[in-house]
Order: structure tokens, then sequence, then C-alpha cells
């Protein structure tokens, strides 16, 4: 099998579940993903004499993800220099939308200071567990980051939910509801 | 307001190392914290990176017809083989080198082809009419790697700035120059010490003289007549 044979049986068989999980795992939208698929199998494509075999997949990973944190280390630069806009300058506001409320809006400031407090006092491995669940991620995908199976991350997120209950009264934190 | 300053997010080859495995369990545990800030990149390791391709029948994988539009956007944006945006430098490259090295064989070929200093002793040789030198009998000469390497001993305490030295066919009448040299200057043992490449004499008489150089002025020093013999050759 000539080299440009394997690279297409490759692409055909990868190109769209690499785009998958590029917008799955790195947020792309799906063009962003399509043009960074495109680019990582380019790559891959120059320098594919060197690996054979599964050696040959695991460097197409490095480079799919070397691309993609480039793109997000760019972005993320982007953003960094773009305009800062201050959300309290009237200028800013949307005509006709309501006057925000002061004093709810320092309640909420308070009670979430007090809640992130809290977690940064839990040991380590149950505030990990709490803090990732907080930033919107699943039993198993938190177990995946943190090496340890499903049973421990429920069982330190538990945890760490009666340290803060103590701590901070139930009704601030939601029941165990996953 | 209290902030809490956060740490520098990991590099995409810090990534890597921690996706590859690279990291010692301590460096993980301290990564994996520093990443805890940044639940975009986290979520990058969260997700299975595919390792089962798609089969031709399946929703996901890619027909020929697709693959070959792909292709052909693929290869606009492949960069042309080197070697054409490369040649006009190797080009440029290789006519300097040649430059260089016709130059150096130039000087090399001057080198070779005509009389130079050399800073070994060899055939030290006497001036015409001195007792030592035998009277105006030649000083046979023989060549030795592919150099004769004379030695005119300077009998004269005159002090000059430096010496020249001229190189004449004594076979003919007159006497033809073949090369000369100046700035030489007069070592502690009172000699100068000359070089000719093997090729440069033919068998016959040959005569070396020596001036000293004073200012702009120039005075004769001392002659040696040489002789080299048709067994040179």
């Amino acid at each position: 099998m000539t080299k440009d044979d394997r690279f297409q049986s490759l692409y055909q068989k990868y190109y769209l579940r690499i785009v998958r999980f590029y917008v799955r795992s790195f947020h792309l939208s799906e063009d962003d993903a399509r043009d960074l698929a495109q680019d990582a199998f380019i790559r891959f494509y120059k320098a594919m004499d060197e690996y054979r075999g599964e050696a040959e997949w695991a460097f197409f990973e490095t480079i799919a993800r070397n691309v993609a944190y480039n793109r997000i280390r760019s972005q993320n630069a982007t953003k960094r220099r773009g305009k800062h806009v201050d959300i309290e300058d009237p200028k800013t506001r949307v005509p006709g939308a309501p006057a925000p409320d002061y004093a709810k809006q320092q309640e909420d400031a308070t009670r979430w200071r007090q809640l992130y407090d809290a977690i940064a006092e839990l040991p380590e491995s149950q505030r990990q567990c709490i803090q990732l669940q907080l930033d919107g991620f699943k039993y198993r995908e938190i177990a995946k980051f943190l090496g340890i199976s499903d049973d421990a991350v429920k069982s330190r997120r538990r945890d760490a939910l009666k340290h803060l209950r103590e701590k901070l009264g139930a009704d601030l934190l939601p029941e165990d509801d996953e | 307001m209290i902030t809490k300053s956060m740490p520098e997010p990991p590099t995409p080859d810090e990534m890597l190392a921690y996706v590859r495995g690279e990291l010692s369990a301590d460096d993980e545990a301290r990564f994996r914290e520093r990443l805890l800030p940044y639940p975009e990149l986290v979520r990058t390791l969260t997700a299975p990176f595919p390792t089962e391709g798609a089969e031709p029948g399946d929703e996901d994988y890619l027909s020929d017809e697709d693959f070959a539009r792909h292709w052909a956007a693929m290869q606009k944006r492949m960069p042309r083989p080197a070697v054409v945006y490369l040649w006009p430098s190797v080009a440029a490259i290789a006519a300097s080198l040649a430059l260089v090295l016709g130059v150096l064989y130039w000087q090399k070929q001057v080198q070779t082809e005509r009389p130079h200093v050399l800073t070994v002793d060899s055939q030290p040789l006497f001036p015409d009419g001195s007792e030592r030198g035998g009277g105006s009998a030649p000083a046979t000469v023989m060549p030795e790697d592919g150099w004769y390497s004379l030695v005119p001993v300077l009998m004269d305490e005159r002090p000059f700035d430096s010496y020249r030295v001229e190189l004449f066919d004594a076979g003919v009448d007159p006497q033809r120059s073949l090369w000369t040299m100046s700035g030489l200057r007069r070592r502690q043992d009172a000699t100068l010490i000359v070089a000719v490449p093997r090729s440069f004499l033919s068998p016959g008489l040959y005569r070396l003289a020596i001036y000293g150089s004073k200012g702009k002025g120039e005075e004769h020093v001392n002659s040696y007549t040489i002789r080299v013999p048709t067994t040179a050759h």
C-alpha cells in the first residue's frame, strides 16, 4: 500500500470522527473543526513516512491535539488583546432593559464568595471533584481526568457536599441529583 | 476585592507531555491542579480520542468523492515541494561555492607554480665566490616531496629592512628573470628560506639573487648559482 493509499484510507475512516472530537472536546464550531482536522491531516501526511502501525495513529493524535491547542492558545491571545467593555457603563446597557438590582447582585456575590472560600478549604481530592462539577463535568469525565473510578468521584463529592453543608447551611447547595 | 491570581495555562507541549504520559505521578498531580482553572483545557482531556475508524457504509465514513474534493483542497494548502523554492537558493550557494573553490584552486596553483617562503630548514646555499660555497661551482639542489627548499645564507652584515629574492634562468645569455618576491625577513641565523616547486625548475642552471631593501633603496647582497640535475626530474 503506497503512502497516498494509506493516507486516503485513514482520512476516509477518521476525518469525520476527528471533526466530532474537536467539536465535543475543544468546543470548536463545526467549520473550525473541519478546518482544523484538515490541517492536522496535512501535517500528518507530510510526516507519516516516519511512523507505522500503532505508532502512526499515536503520532496523529499528537499532531491533532497540537494543532488544536495552538488554535485555542491563539484564540485566547486574541481575546486577551480584545477590547474590554465595562458592563456597568450606561452606554453599553441595552435600551429599555430594566435597571440592575444591585442589592440582589451583592447578595449573590456574597453567597458565591462564601461558597468558593469553603470549597477552597476542602481537602484537595474533594475540592477537585466539586470544582470540576461546578464547571459542568459529568462523573465519568471527572473520573477520567483525575484517573479514578466513577464511584470514587461520587464518594468524594458526597463527602465534599457534607463538609460544605455543615459550613454553609443546607439551603446553599443543591441536592445530590446526578 | 480579594482576587486569586490564576496559574499560567500549560503550553501545548506541556499538554502533549501529559497526554503521552511522560510526566511522573507527582508532576501529573501538579499538572492537574494547574489545569483546574482552565475547564476548556480539562475538557480536551476528558473526551476520548477516536481510536476506531469508520468503515465503508458507516454514517461517518467519507466517500471516495468527498475524499477527492478534500484532497484537492488539501493540495492547495500544502506547500509545494521545498526544492522548488529552494532551487534559486541552492543555485546561488552552489555558484558561491564554485567561486570560492575556484579562487582557492587558483591560489593553490599560484602557490604551487611559484616559489614561496617556507619555514623549514633544508639546503643551505652559500654565496657565489664565498669560501664555503666552493668558489663559483654551482650548488646542486635536489627536490624533496616535490619541493626545492633553498636556504640562502646571507654573508653580509649590512642592516636592511627586508630582502627581495629574484630567480634567474642562468642557462641563457642574458639571464632571464623567472620570478621575484620581496618583503622577506632575515632570520636570526642570517638565512632566508625559499621553497620552489619541483615543476617550476627544469634541469639546468639558475641564479638566485638577494637584494636588501632599506627605505626606497635596494642593494644587491648575494647571489647563489644552483644547478638542477636531470636526475631531479
